[in-house]
């Protein structure tokens, strides 16, 4: 069948930041379905069943009834393109491995022009998800066929190359689950946890406190020996060998078993372990020297390969590495029990998302096989056991059985080297028995270790890592966080933010503002011309030298970009002008307006103050929007708002006379004479409640407010720049 | 002449404070091949102008060592080590000499005893010996291996500070401080840098972007990978831009000012060879400037030139060139302040560049560049400009070194002016290194040095802190062990994590950390180099000491417990209690001047160590009225002395009393050589400010048995009677085991006991000697190791001691520790007393208390 319409996508925008929708990243299309304005899906036969079979997870879609499959039972009631292509985009993204999350569908004032909201957790993957929901969706109008399939690895493969990786995901995770906001710093895995003076950076699972000579400490084995070995931690005795006679010779004087490898070599490749005499260690040798970094002869440590997690000088995790076996069935070969018995496992695979490695038969397990008199062609005799792979992914949590002073024995091989976090490899029979009795040792530390194999193991319990981690970096009653005083309204924001910053500078605070005067940073002009926006905002928060941060947010910059904060402390709005709309954004009227401006007190901590003008009926309502505090302002305390809110004992701010009123339920403190014929009100009630809000005494707060604003800082001026932002 | 035992004393040691190489020269006179040694000194002068001539020489007999010596030390100085101690002391064997000769790199301070005895071969067989090349191959090694010039102002810095470094690797790796206090550096990198912080500055265009967040001025761009692209990225900037490849070093593949599409394509195919990921970016204008942030602070600034050369109109680009690089301060390495020009392809080319050739001739002060960067390694210079920065550059260069996170760091700064504001100029900071080189500050090719080793040191040691935790060593002929088991007891209750070595192990708080005979100075490096320890404990043997020198510079409290007649007599060059007294007083000599020796005032080989410490004396002693204790008190110095049955512990004034009955280790004060120990304990104690609350505690909780010191007089009973074990193994030892013994009631006295073999045959008998005196029963046994006797052979001399015994009536000879352990044990009846002195310690304990399980 031919559509009766074409799905048009008449322009997208990403919100970067906390928005009119929701609180998260989202992308925001204009939708025009023309003609199938007149086609809900139940006029569109056979559409409903199409899609439901090729997006089997749309039953999940909770939609418009509540409950599993509702979202699939408004499909087949009739429900319009623009509701469709939301839940679709939010199903393709979920396939590719980002999992479901916001969506809203709106008409705008024209006929069939939608608006289709749909959160973004990578920009361009939503994108990408939102242009093949619209071919989908007219595939399965008209009754074409659409590799689905394809869809989702393509975008799978955008996932991988755009997003974050699962150890610096976990750890991102983490923080937001603690309420730490997180910035990402470049495409990589580089992230900003917390804002300004008190942040913090994560790159993968290294930190800021990770030390890049440790690091450089860690990548030399012989080096991390010599300095494990004097303070009590067992390492395997060994020797840098340069030739094949040397390596002998070293083995010999060791004692067999010994292991053969690379000086830094990597992933096993070539290493070569549980070698019994000379003739094999030459051997040895021979491979391993063709990795090109030299060869270290050590002592074979009897058991499996372990890894232990060490945060901040703490086990956090522990996995145990995989023993394959195969079994003998009395007529098939080792190769092809390796593939029936262990390959046809559906937790290995050769991608992230599988925990465990196919088994090959590579040097080390053909020269343990021909040990054993054995090939990969031999066929073993029913039920004979042969080990194929000693150690194959650390994959298998033992978090629980590490045996406490083996735990401590970790910690302090981290804290030897210098390792913040660090990945120690150790080998031992039994982890939950002391490593001294069995000859178990550590092998190696490792920096910036992966933490897939603890949070995604083949076997056992996952360990909270990535917690673990933003604990060490932000320790209990740490949010990361600067006091971040957002204002926005109609009128007199910038007069506000510059009081105000001004305040935060008279507390003693290194403060930055983002206004339509410019950027200021600690006292310094380095931006002129309109600042009050997303990009003006974030750099406030990025500057590891600021612990204050005042931004004056535009309707506009808000509609366009939303909020450059995830929260803040203390949210300011002054008033909606009722003429006030963004008909180019499709925000026609004081509701959309009143939506938009929102925001900025949905965004208020709860430990925060949302400081809203009492004489603004409209703002004065947003005041049940504040998980914090609300302080009134304004020049009529009988307005019934504000009435209202002191008789509940709530906190207003109020001229009386040439005083200023601090008024708490009926108690009032008067901050005398501070007004004079020059005085704007509108600016200096709000910057008054402010510092009344950050607890100031009365007597610095008078002051304070009295203190000349300066509009145009005296030092020194700065270029206007334009280079290009963050990467958001 | 025969040179054998060739040690390098690695520590403070017997010589000096100094690390030295210690040879046993065996010399003939036929060494001298029959001159006189002044003309002997002639003939190697010779052969190695400048060797020069010792200023005393000395008899024919000792010549050739004293003259193998000086040339050791010579050559190290010809090759610029800085070396001046030296000695060659002769033994008591004849024709047997002592050399010992100060190096700055051991493995230098060989090769040079090593090419002295060419050279002293040479001279004696009027061979021949090729000095230059030898001297060369000193300097050669010695550059190899020495720290170089950033590394070794930081650790020149720390030395001065007091704070204690090692090198942990043959690299520039090095470590500050000790235990917990410990940091460390390399290069110009410390610890507490980032591996994210170099990450982003090693990624220019990420740093550019952060830079730029913050408001530092930077070059506007961004990185391309095709061509076009670059071409629109020139255009939109419409400026002069620079084309660099995105992970380049030392400048490879960077063009700048470039101007045309053609220019462009030139840097391009540069810019390509190294990296397909290429910046194209604002070309800011002027000079090139680093800035060398350290902490938060500006410490130093430099100018860099490219190397260049000033037209005379005379002579062609090559001559000047080569005229430039005859200057005796320009060489090829890091070694001196300037490197020589480069006149290579990259020269060339930028020679081209300026329609010129090797052979033009340019007019009289026409500056021709050579490169187009000015770094030193390949001809260009740094001129200091330190005083001459505007604070504002200043400002945000320490803003870019923290907004990227890095401690130690190197801003370039491109700008026309650096004495003025980069914003008013157009100025801007093009890039931040981590671990930048600090040779441009430290030896400017023009201008003055900059104290940036002093500045690292105060970032990673503020406040005057130098890094040392309290370091107590103990040394002396007995009581060693169990008076560092004491004090670390006592440091443990001040709830310090305490590192101790000892003859059982290494213990680093609970955990034992190695097993074995730990009384040298490996295993106190070890102790160091923990991160948990808050404080160690050292007991220091001869033997590690004799081998290697002191494991520290320095300790904070020195004990000398006693040396009595000495131990170890006749064992390497040990000929007399005042040789064992010499070893030992290392200790002493090695206090830190704030520390405090302490010295049994009752043992005067002890007492004449106080003048050889630098720090203060607390002497410790039986009596009050003991003239050395007298004295010392009189000059308002600390003493510790027993005063009926208290220890008391006294300064001018002010005395504290600690009652013995409250120190169960004196068993009620019975026993004088633990009483002995717990004044050395209660001196250390008090040097090191512990709470006098504390110290009580500690008295009283320490106990001492075979499970917590064994072999340190171990008391068991057994069917009534009591059981004494002992490591006791030298007439000292024995003596003050009899005195114990004495104090304790018994009917019949029996001793177990036998010989090390290396001890001198009058030191065996003489234990016997005073056991004869004392014990009704003697048992001898021959032990495990009879170190070179014959069979029987020590059992003899023993058995000779007990000759005029006047009180021993029965002798037993016994072959085996634990036969004759039984032995004594089936003797024993209710009331007796047996001291056993056991050999393997450990075993025999095991044994003992397990008989006594069974009984």
């Amino acid at each position: 069948m031919q559509s009766p319409g074409d799905i048009r996508i008449l322009e997208i925008r990403t919100l970067r930041g906390p928005n009119r929708w929701t609180y998260r990243p989202v992308i925001e299309a204009l939708v025009d379905i023309g003609e199938l304005e007149d086609y809900p899906s139940n006029l569109l036969p056979g559409f409903p069943e199409r899609l439901g079979s090729w997006l089997p997870g749309l039953v999940e879609h909770r939609c418009s009834y509540g409950e599993r499959g509702g979202f699939l039972r408004r499909l087949a009631d009739g429900t319009w393109p623009g509701h469709i292509l939301e839940h679709v985009t939010l199903e393709l993204q979920t396939l590719a491995g980002l999992p479901t999350g916001f969506g809203k569908a709106r008409e705008t004032s024209k006929r069939g022009v939608y608006k289709v909201v749909v959160r973004a957790w990578h920009e361009d993957v939503a994108r990408a998800a939102l242009q093949e929901a619209r071919l989908l969706m007219l595939a399965a109008i008209e009754d074409r066929s659409y590799d689905v399939a394809a869809t989702v690895r393509s975008l799978r493969r955008m996932v991988d190359r755009l997003c974050l990786g699962p150890s610096t995901g976990c750890i991102v995770d983490a923080a937001d689950d603690r309420d730490i906001p997180t910035i990402r710093l470049n495409d990589g895995n580089l992230v900003q946890l917390g804002y300004g003076a008190n942040q913090r950076r994560i790159w993968t699972a290294e930190t800021d406190r990770t030390s890049a000579i440790a690091e450089s400490i860690s990548r030399d084995k012989d080096l991390t020996k010599q300095l494990l070995a004097p303070v009590g931690v067992p390492v395997p005795e060994g020797e840098y060998v340069r030739s094949a006679a040397q390596a002998r010779q070293t083995a010999e004087s060791i004692g067999y078993p010994v292991v053969v490898k690379p000086y830094d070599g990597n992933h096993g490749r070539g290493v070569f372990t549980n070698l019994v005499n000379g003739d094999e260690v030459e051997a040895a040798y021979a491979v391993a020297l063709d990795e090109g970094s030299g060869v270290i002869v050590e002592r074979f440590i009897q058991g499996s390969e372990h890894r232990l997690l060490v945060v901040a000088g703490k086990l956090v995790a522990a996995a145990r590495g995989d023993l394959a076996f195969v079994t003998g069935d009395g007529h098939s070969s080792i190769e092809q029990l390796i593939d029936r018995q262990l390959n046809a496992d559906p937790r290995r695979g050769s991608t992230e998302d599988t925990p465990l490695n196919p088994v090959r038969l590579d040097s080390a397990s053909r020269l343990e096989l021909g040990r054993q008199g054995l090939t990969a062609e031999s066929v073993l005799a029913i039920g004979r056991e042969v080990l194929i792979q000693r150690n194959g992914n650390v994959a298998i949590d033992c978090t629980a059985d590490v045996h406490p002073s083996t735990a401590a024995l970790a910690s302090l091989a981290a804290r030897t080297i210098g390792l913040d976090i660090a990945g120690i490899d150790l080998v031992a029979e039994d982890i939950s028995r002391p490593l001294a009795e069995q000859r178990g040792a550590i092998v190696e530390v490792n920096a910036g270790p992966g933490l897939l194999m603890h949070l995604r193991p083949a076997e056992g319990q996952a360990q909270p890592v990535g917690a673990a981690i933003v604990d060490h970096l932000f320790p209990a009653g740490e949010s990361g966080r600067i006091p971040v005083v957002g204002v926005t309204g109609s009128r007199h924001t910038t007069a506000i933010a510059l009081m105000v910053a001004n305040l935060a500078t008279q507390l003693g605070h290194r403060v930055a503002s983002a206004t339509t005067a410019g950027l200021t940073l600690d006292g310094r002009l380095v931006q002129r011309g309109d600042c009050a926006n997303y990009e003006s905002g974030r750099k406030t928060l990025l500057n590891r030298s600021i612990d204050f941060a005042v931004i004056e947010n535009r309707a506009r910059a808000i509609a366009e970009d939303g909020l450059a904060y995830d929260r803040c402390l203390i949210g300011v709005v002054t008033s909606l002008d009722p003429s006030e709309t963004l008909d180019d954004l499709w925000i026609e009227t004081t509701e959309g307006m009143y939506g938009v401006l929102r925001s900025q007190v949905d965004v208020v901590l709860s430990e925060g103050t949302a400081i809203l003008n009492g004489d603004d009926e409209q703002v004065a309502e947003m005041a049940s929007l504040s998980d914090g505090e609300v302080i009134f302002y304004g020049r009529d305390p009988s307005a019934t708002a504000v009435a209202a809110h002191l008789a509940k004992g709530g906190r207003a701010v109020f001229p009386r006379g040439h005083h200023v009123i601090l008024a708490s339920g009926n108690t009032e403190t008067v901050l005398p004479s501070l007004l004079t014929a020059s005085t704007d009100l509108d600016v200096l009630l709000p910057a008054a409640a402010v510092g009344w809000s950050l607890a100031m005494s009365p007597e610095v707060l008078r002051t304070s407010l009295e203190a000349p604003v300066l509009q145009t800082p005296a030092r020194h001026s700065a270029i206007a720049r334009t280079t290009s932002a963050m990467s958001a | 002449m025969d040179i054998s035992r060739i040690r390098a004393l690695r520590g403070p040691n017997l010589w000096s404070r100094f690390t030295v190489i210690e040879a046993v020269v065996t010399s003939t006179d036929a060494d001298l091949n029959s001159l006189p040694p002044i003309e002997f000194a002639a003939r190697m002068n010779a052969l190695c102008p400048g060797i020069g001539t010792p200023d005393a020489m000395p008899d024919n007999t000792s010549a050739a060592p004293h003259l193998l010596g000086w040339a050791t030390l010579r050559l190290q100085q010809l090759a610029g080590c800085p070396v001046r101690f030296w000695q060659a002391k002769p033994t008591s064997e004849p024709g047997v000499c002592r050399i010992v000769v100060e190096y700055s790199e051991e493995s230098v301070g060989r090769l040079a005893l090593d090419s002295a005895t060419l050279l002293f071969d040479a001279a004696r067989d009027a061979g021949s010996f090729d000095a230059s090349k030898a001297i060369a191959a000193l300097n050669e090694l010695d550059e190899d291996i020495r720290l170089g010039p950033s590394t070794g102002s930081i650790v020149q810095a720390a030395i001065e500070r007091g704070i204690p470094y090692r090198r942990l690797t043959q690299g520039s790796l090095v470590q500050f401080g000790w235990g917990i206090y410990q940091r460390r550096i390399q290069a110009a990198e410390i610890d507490s840098t980032s591996a994210i912080a170099e990450s982003i500055a090693q990624d220019k265009e990420l740093s550019k972007t952060l830079l730029d967040s913050v408001g530092v001025p930077v070059p506007n761009g961004r990185s391309v990978t095709d061509f076009e692209e670059a071409w629109t990225v020139m255009q939109s900037l419409n400026a002069p831009v620079v084309v660099k490849p995105r992970d380049g070093n030392q400048g490879k593949g960077v063009t700048v000012d470039v101007e045309t599409r053609e220019e462009l394509e030139a840097a391009w195919a540069a810019a390509s060879d190294i990296s397909s990921d290429i910046i194209v970016e604002r070309y800011l204008a002027g000079d090139d400037y680093r800035l060398l942030i350290v902490g938060r602070k500006l410490i130093a600034a430099a100018r860099r030139d490219p190397p260049l050369v000033i037209g005379d109109g005379e002579h062609s680009v090559a001559e000047l060139v080569e005229a430039v690089n005859s200057d005796p301060l320009r060489g090829d390495g890091h070694a001196t302040p300037l490197t020589r020009i480069r006149f290579d392809a990259i020269a060339l080319a930028r020679l081209a560049a300026q329609g010129m050739t090797a052979e033009s001739i340019p007019e009289r002060g026409c500056r021709v560049i050579l490169r187009n960067n000015a770094n030193l390694s390949t001809g260009g210079t740094a001129t200091d400009v330190t005083d001459e920065v505007h604070p504002q550059v200043a400002a945000r260069a320490i803003e870019a070194a923290h907004m990227v996170g890095l401690d130690v760091c190197g801003v370039d700064v491109v700008c026309r002016n650096i004495a003025e504001p980069l914003e008013d100029q157009g100025g801007g900071i093009v890039e931040v290194n981590a671990a930048p080189g600090l040779r441009m500050h430290l030896a400017p090719s023009f201008g003055k040095p900059r104290p940036l080793g002093e500045a690292i040191i105060d970032t990673l040691f503020p406040d005057g802190q130098n890094g040392r935790i309290p370091t107590v060593a103990v040394t002396g002929t007995n009581g060693k062990t169990t008076t560092v088991r004491l004090i670390t007891h006592l440091l443990a209750q001040s709830g310090l994590t305490v590192g101790m070595t000892n003859t059982d192990g290494v213990f680093v708080g609970n955990q034992q950390t190695d097993s074995g005979d730990c009384s040298g100075p490996k295993s106190a490096r070890s102790v160091l180099l923990h991160p948990d320890a808050q404080a160690a404990v050292f007991e220091v043997a001869r033997g590690g000491l004799l081998r290697e020198g002191l494991g520290f510079d320095r300790c904070e409290v020195g004990i000398i417990t006693n040396i009595g007649q000495g131990d170890h007599i006749g064992l390497n060059f040990i000929e007399s209690a005042e040789d064992v007294a010499a070893i030992k007083s290392v200790v002493a000599r090695n206090v830190s001047t704030t520390g405090v020796a302490v010295l049994n005032a009752n043992d005067p080989l002890c007492v004449a160590m106080a003048d050889d410490c630098p720090g203060a004396v607390t002497f410790f002693g039986d009596d009050a009225h003991h003239p050395v204790i007298a004295a010392h008190r009189a000059k308002g110095q600390r003493v510790v002395f027993i005063d009926g049955d208290a220890i008391v512990a006294a300064q001018g004034n002010a005395s504290w009393c600690f009652a013995l009955a409250d120190i169960p280790l004196t068993r009620g004060g019975h026993i004088g050589f633990q009483i002995a120990n717990a004044m050395a304990a209660i001196a250390a104690a008090w040097a090191l400010k512990m709470d006098w609350t504390v110290l009580r505690r500690g008295l009283a909780s320490f106990v001492s048995d075979a499970g917590s010191a064994p072999g340190r007089f171990n008391v068991f009973e057994w069917r009534g009677a009591t059981i004494i074990a002992d490591y006791g193994h030298n007439p000292d030892a024995i003596q003050a085991l009899v005195d114990a013994v004495a104090a304790l009631p018994a009917q019949r006295r029996s001793v177990v006991i036998s010989g090390a073999g290396d001890r001198r045959d009058e030191d065996l008998r003489r234990q016997t000697q005073i056991l004869g005196d004392a014990f009704d029963d003697v048992i001898l046994y021959q032990d495990a190791a009879q170190r070179g006797r014959s069979d029987g052979e020590v059992i003899a001399l023993l058995r000779e001691g007990l000759a005029d015994a006047r009180r021993t009536r029965r002798i037993d000879e016994i072959r085996g520790e634990f036969i004759a352990i039984d032995l004594a044990l089936e003797r024993l009846r209710p009331g007796d007393l047996s001291l056993i002195l056991v050999d393997q310690v450990q075993d025999a304990l095991e044994h003992i208390a397990g008989r006594i399980a069974h009984a």
